[in-house]
């Protein structure tokens, strides 16, 4: 089939047998199906070529990350105040990430949140001679509500008219904007601060009903004192959630390299009988039990019986991948064996020796920080550069892995030596020493493994991973030294979140077959119940006080308001838009290629108008949140916030060029912003340096963003 | 066979300017009429007056009979002609079921909660696909991520699912490689086997000929003639379409250059 290049306008006159062999070739493609080539996107790939999932392990990066450093971070009182700025925010981000889905940007976006507040605030004002209408909140939010559909239509149809860029038609209507703010609010109240909202209650020719401030005032500023809400068994929820959610998510990936089998298997089902009474046992004991430590354990344990309990599952209803390539080779489970156990001598070791005084353990492994960090940052380097090609065949990974391992070894002996002398040295060397051999030896166990099967790899990966967030907490509960604990606590969780998102990446990139989607379905059963498990255990975490919390003073007011749960249904329902109705479909077809939407017939006109609408109305609401919230707004309020909106919009994976987007993603980028905004403070840094942070956190997302979606795709093809 | 579009010496002026002259063919339900021309040879202004792009401003186009003069697009594709351009009015990002349906989502739900129904539009969209002959696994992989052959059965398949009569296909295979034109050819077979008159352009008398039932030549915008496919073989389409004697001279410099 050399004879024809079609395109090329070629002479040479092709026989009829050629052209047959050509239909003939296209016949057998047609009846064989799938061409060898496509390959199959498995349950993780196929999250990863979402917008959002960048933004998401972005978040729970810059999120541990905080939560290292800040002590008010990864509890209620800090949650509550992250929420709290990033409710504004965020709803506003949802609109503007709908619009730039479309294709179209809106500068005035910002300025619009202060002008409709001020506009609502005006209506109901009272002051006589100088103006304001003195309206009551029934009529005046309404009022202000049309000002804000006229608004995006304006700014709408200016940009469809014209066919300017919407960049230059909405920066005229933020300067239009501005000046109206601030030349209103000098010509009416003569005053550039405007206020106050309440003061409709305090009209004299309302009677109190219909005034409206009651009745407004909660649904725009309630407040749900979570103060209140006492749970002392928040911990244990929120670490069983996260170790059995982490199991049942390495369940998934096993699960994985399995095939339906039609022949059960009885074994499987004694093993899923025993994890079943394990777990059964497990939750006895933990309810007869108090204290940390045996509610760590009792976690862990549960966490083992989950799995055990699953894999039982799959071994009775599955069976592995073809033959010849099993999961597992013996040398595998021994090297990982080998490493969970000497980790966890390690970690008894220090515990048994050392109860009262382990400061100089923990200092020393708080010296090995930077090595560890290193080691991290090089494997997930290296492990990036590798999915770049498939040539598994001369793996340099050993070769890397044992410098940097001899490295680390290096430093850490050179370290130890200084503490040789006492006894406390002598216990942080053991410690160290089994720590280190632990790693070491999963990470053998890893290679091992990666011989035999990728999926293979990213199960040992997953479980030292989960080693290393159990060292990370051992040593969160063993220290006093809070600078040392926020320090290493960091520093292991970091490294573990790195080599959880490494495995997933290795595993999940590689090229995979046709019927590994019947492997897929279970594995995504178990993957989202593995993510419910940890949801779960977050959300008891985050909202919950203990009363240990309370008596150390952790009782600053910290209350959940209305904004959120606004936030909350907004995303939803944009989300929802986007994703499941013909409005959602004409947004993305817009944005993506607004000459082929209208040839079809997508009104793309009308589209964008009602997008530009759909952002004043969120501004318009933000608008109201704040009036009610602060009660006086200023004339510059809001104004410069719009890039704070496209920023968080870009963070959460739509593209700045359109059609490609989540209004989901768009919320989780408000979140890393207002975290940024909250945790910056709250480490007690100068919070001067806020803008750097956030400008770092924008081109990391975007190139992650990038990064994921040509991976995603291109293994997709 | 009924014949959908007739077609007699038909052509296109602008000012002075003769876009196309003299063209006469006819369409059938169920055949496959191919147009072949050079660049520059009329073929662009010949669809667009079949879609209803253009408007003819010599001879009669009939359809399914009558004289019709379409005054835009949209006129024609209600008449059920239905033109895939080579930008196949994709969006890329979007998923196949999506660009399947894209401005014609079926809908449930009570307004304002009405939502499109995924799983029709993504089954129909499979089912649809699969009469082409083409198996899409997943029909949430963005269209950006299909094989040209695969985009082009998406078009086709849309617009046979949405009521088409006669098909026009502006060089589907131009941009391919030799495998996926295979692939493209057999999908013109299937929806000419679907009772579809199809008007298939292209500049490449290799792939015309073993689908098409029908031939109207275009040089220099002057119909160089319609054949029926017994009436002609492929050395002598090729020879046509690129003017005959000019080809044999060209042959004859090249040969002499080696």
């Amino acid at each position: 089939m050399t004879d024809s290049v079609p395109g090329t306008g070629d002479m040479v006159v092709i026989d009829e047998a050629t052209a047959a062999e050509i239909a003939a070739e296209a016949e057998e493609t047609a009846v064989t199906g799938a061409d060898e080539r496509l390959a199959y996107r498995g349950v993780f790939q196929r999250l990863l070529i979402r917008p959002e999932v960048g933004a998401i392990i972005g978040a729970a990066a810059v999120w541990a990350f905080f939560w290292s450093v800040a002590d008010t971070f990864g509890v209620a009182t800090g949650f509550a105040s992250v929420l709290d700025v990033s409710a504004t925010l965020g709803i506003m981000a949802v609109a503007v990430s709908l619009l730039m889905i479309g294709g179209e940007f809106d500068l005035s976006s910002g300025a619009a949140t202060g002008a409709l507040g001020i506009v609502t605030i005006l209506l109901v004002k009272d002051i006589g001679e100088l103006g304001g209408a003195g309206l009551s909140l029934h009529i005046a939010i309404p009022l202000s509500l049309i000002v804000a559909l006229g608004l995006g239509f304006f700014n709408g149809v200016m940009v469809e008219k014209t066919g300017l860029p919407s960049f230059i038609v909405t920066l005229a209507t933020f300067f239009i904007l501005r000046g109206f703010k601030l030349g209103f609010s000098k010509l009416i109240i003569d005053n550039i601060s405007v206020g106050r909202i309440d003061e409709a209650a305090a009209n004299a020719e309302l009677d109190k009903g219909s005034r409206g401030y009651e009745f407004w005032k909660p649904v725009f500023d309630g407040v749900w004192a979570r103060n209140d809400h006492i749970l002392d068994s928040r911990d244990t929820i929120w670490l069983v959630g996260f170790l059995v959610g982490g199991s049942l998510l390495a369940a998934a990936i096993y699960e994985m390299n399995f095939r339906s089998n039609d022949k059960r298997n009885p074994m499987g089902l004694i093993v899923m009988a025993a994890g079943i009474a394990g777990a059964i046992a497990t939750i006895l004991y933990m309810h007869n039990s108090d204290g940390r430590s045996a509610n760590v354990l009792a976690a862990a344990l549960l966490a083992v019986a989950a799995l055990a309990s699953f894999g039982g599952l799959a071994l009775w209803r599955y069976k592995r991948q073809a033959p010849g390539s099993t999961l597992f080779s013996n040398e595998t489970l021994v090297w990982a064996i080998a490493g969970v156990v000497a980790l966890n001598i390690g970690i008894f070791l220090a515990g048994w020796l050392g109860v009262e005084s382990q400061e100089s353990v923990l200092d020393l492994v708080g010296g090995l920080r930077w090595p560890l960090v290193l080691l991290g940052a090089a494997a997930g380097a290296y492990q990036v550069w590798r999915t770049q090609g498939s040539n598994f065949a001369n793996d340099p990974f050993r070769i890397g892995a044992t410098v940097a391992a001899i490295a680390a070894s290096v430093a850490f002996a050179v370290y130890a030596f200084m503490f040789m002398t006492t006894e406390q040295g002598l216990r942080a060397i053991l410690f160290g020493l089994f720590v280190l051999a632990g790693l070491l030896l999963l990470a053998m166990a890893a290679y091992k493994a990666g011989r035999v099967s990728p999926v293979a790899r990213g199960l040992v990966l997953s479980v030292t991973a989960l080693m290393g967030l159990r060292l990370a907490w051992f040593v969160q509960g063993q220290s006093r030294s809070t600078k040392f604990r926020t320090e290493a606590f960091s520093v292991i969780l970091l490294t573990a979140l790195m080599l959880l998102v490494w495995a997933l990446v290795s595993t999940f990139f590689e090229t995979r077959r046709e019927d590994d989607a019947r492997a897929a379905s279970l594995s995504g059963l178990l993957a989202r119940g593995g993510l419910l498990a940890i949801g779960i255990g977050l959300i008891a975490r985050l909202l919950f006080t203990t009363t240990d919390e309370q008596a150390a003073g952790q009782t600053n007011p910290a209350n959940f308001r209305m904004s959120v749960l606004w936030f909350i249904g907004i995303t939803i329902f944009a989300t929802w838009l986007l994703g499941s109705t013909k409005f959602g479909s004409w947004i993305f077809a817009v944005g993506g290629n607004k000459q082929a939407a209208r040839q079809i017939g997508v009104p793309a006109a009308r589209t964008k108008t009602q997008l530009f609408m759909i952002v004043s109305v969120a501004a318009w609401l933000v608008g109201l949140l704040l009036a009610f919230r602060l009660n006086t707004l200023q004339s510059g309020t809001g104004n410069g916030l719009e890039f704070e909106y496209i920023i968080a919009a870009v963070v959460g994976g739509t593209l700045l060029t359109g059609g490609y987007g989540s209004a989901f993603g768009a919320a989780i980028g408000a979140l890393i912003i207002a975290m940024s905004k909250q945790g910056i403070p709250g480490a007690r840094w100068n919070s001067d340096w806020r803008f750097a942070f956030l400008g770092i956190i924008l081109l990391s997302a975007v190139i992650a963003n990038n990064f994921i979606k040509t991976k995603a795709e291109a293994a997709g093809r | 066979m009924s014949t959908l579009i007739e077609l007699e010496d038909i052509g296109k002026f602008y000012g002075n300017i003769i876009a196309l002259q003299g063209v006469t063919t006819s369409v059938n339900a169920g055949e496959v009429t191919c147009v072949l021309g050079d660049n520059g040879a009329g073929k662009s202004t010949f669809i667009k007056i079949l879609a209803g792009v253009h408007q003819h401003d010599a001879g009669d186009f009939r359809f399914e009979g009558e004289s019709v003069k379409f005054n835009s697009p949209r006129e024609a594709l209600n008449k059920g002609i239905a033109a895939v351009y080579q930008d196949l009015a994709m969006v890329p990002l979007m998923s196949v079921w999506r660009n399947f349906f894209l401005g014609a989502e079926p809908s449930k739900g009570v307004w304002p909660f009405r939502w499109v129904d995924k799983k029709v539009a993504s089954e129909t969209a499979k089912a649809e696909m699969a009469k082409m002959g083409i198996d899409i696994r997943d029909t949430e992989q963005p269209v950006g991520t299909l094989s040209g052959g695969e985009r082009q059965s998406v078009a086709i398949a849309r617009a046979v699912y949405f009521g088409a009569k006669v098909l026009i296909l502006d060089e589907p295979t131009s941009a391919l490689g030799v495998r996926q034109s295979g692939v493209v050819l057999k999908y013109i077979l299937a929806a000419a086997e679907r009772g579809l008159g199809v008007i298939f352009i292209t500049h490449n008398p290799a792939h015309a000929y073993p689908v098409g039932d029908r031939f109207l030549i275009l040089n220099r915008g002057k119909s160089m003639g319609n054949f029926a496919k017994d009436e002609i073989t492929q050395a002598e389409l090729t020879q046509k379409m690129s003017g005959g004697a000019e080809l044999e001279q060209l042959q004859h410099e090249l040969s002499q250059g080696r």
